[in-house]
């Protein structure tokens, strides 16, 4: 039981897929301008990975070694391809959707996705994969928000649109709006997990 | 298992295949009428902005009725509104002198609001362009795409400041209006260029 503890509590923490890891930060850069986006993205992400862990745990030992990949990728856009057209279809995410364009296409190329399927789920069962994708979606989630937090709050002045420092007449900062900002708050976070790790 | 074998990765990967199509036809049939109304929403929203009914983080706040409602009250006449495949189909009448039906909606407030449609570096650009009364005048202007570059092209979209530079440019011979372009974005600003020319001229010859 421990074990399972573990598969869960190691990616969103110690084994971060973002910051030691260091994957999928092209899009933690892309979506973090606003929390809204970087919520939605980091749920659809953790859909996907938990998802496609499971179902190809559940295919592993059927699948021709020779096209392995080829078939990963064919269920990991599967995943892609649902989630974007459920979010399309509601009202309430389909502005946000419109908003994530092409990054919601390529959550396909996330590396995590494929990386956790080669890693772990085609060489464990089905259960301890599920968790091991949905953990890694989360750990990745978990970074993208406290990103798309610090640069909400400092570069528009607000927290899911809400006017928090804008209100006491922040005028906000174009730099933090800017990518190369997350790259730095994201080098920061990186430093104090290494910190924390050793 | 043998899961070696040419034949056996052939059948599997077909079966695989065939599967996954299948998922996806069914989804998106099945989805389709909500994504429709959705779409429709959206393109109802970039016409009321145009015409100068307030900014896109409003409307985006009020629900797709609220939308609809607003624009069947203040629109004069009964006019489609078009799907962006619709206006593609129009974009290829148009390059090849085809009888035309453009989109075409007068307001209340005295605004015109005429599409634009064309070919940005990665897919389709399209807008709605609202005129003054003279209609010759830019009133305001609401730009889209399917797959520009965030950041670069994307801009014609993102940057409230891009689409607030065309309010009051004059619309010049051949329907052209003179815009400053996206740096780092050629193709995109010329294919919206492109755009703006033949479909405003389309209109010069049909309706206006």
């Amino acid at each position: 039981m421990s074990k399972l503890k573990e598969t869960i509590l190691n990616p969103i923490f110690r084994n971060n897929p973002i910051t030691t890891l260091v994957l999928g930060v092209c899009s933690a850069l892309a979506v973090t301008v606003e929390l809204k986006g970087a919520l939605v993205m980091a749920l659809s992400v953790t859909v996907v990975t938990g998802l496609s862990s499971l179902i190809l745990s559940l295919i592993r030992n059927t699948i021709p070694n020779r096209v392995r990949i080829i078939v990963q990728l064919v269920v990991v856009a599967l995943l892609v391809i649902l989630v974007d057209q459920i979010l399309k279809s509601f009202e309430a995410t389909y502005a946000i959707d419109k908003q994530l364009s092409v990054y919601m296409g390529l959550i396909i190329t996330n590396c995590i996705v494929m990386g956790r399927i080669e890693a772990f789920a085609l060489g464990n069962k089905p259960l301890p994969s599920l968790l091991d994708g949905l953990a890694n979606g989360l750990g990745y989630g978990l970074i993208l928000i406290i990103v798309a937090f610090f640069r909400e709050l400092l570069g528009s002045g607000t927290l899911f649109g809400i006017p928090v420092l804008k209100a006491l007449g922040y005028p906000g900062n174009g730099l933090v709006i800017l990518p190369p900002m997350a790259l730095i708050i994201l080098g920061c976070i990186i430093w104090v997990q290494k910190l924390w790790n050793t | 298992m043998k899961t070696n074998g040419n034949t056996y990765t052939v059948i599997y990967t077909t079966l695989v295949c065939v599967l996954v199509a299948a998922v996806l036809a069914v989804v998106s049939q099945a989805l389709k009428p909500r994504q429709e109304a959705n779409e429709k929403a959206e393109t109802v929203r970039q016409i009321l902005v145009a015409a100068g009914y307030g900014e896109m983080e409003g409307w985006r706040k009020a629900d797709n009725t609220a939308v609809l409602d607003f624009f069947n009250e203040n629109i004069v006449g009964n006019p489609q509104i078009l799907s962006t495949s619709q206006l593609k189909a129009q974009n290829y009448n148009i390059k090849h002198d085809k009888p035309l039906s453009l989109p075409l909606y007068r307001f209340r407030n005295g605004i015109t609001v005429l599409a634009v449609y064309g070919t940005g570096l990665w897919g389709p650009v399209w807008g709605y362009i609202g005129l003054e009364e003279d209609l010759a005048t830019v009133a305001g202007a609401y730009f889209d795409h399917e797959s520009e570059t965030p950041g670069l092209g994307g801009k014609i979209k993102d940057d409230p400041s891009f689409r607030a530079s065309f309010k009051g440019k004059k619309i010049r011979q051949e329907g052209q209006i003179e815009f400053d372009a996206i740096s780092g974005a050629t193709m995109t600003s010329r294919g919206l260029d492109d755009a703006i020319k033949n479909w405003i001229s389309a209109y010069q010859k049909t309706e206006l």
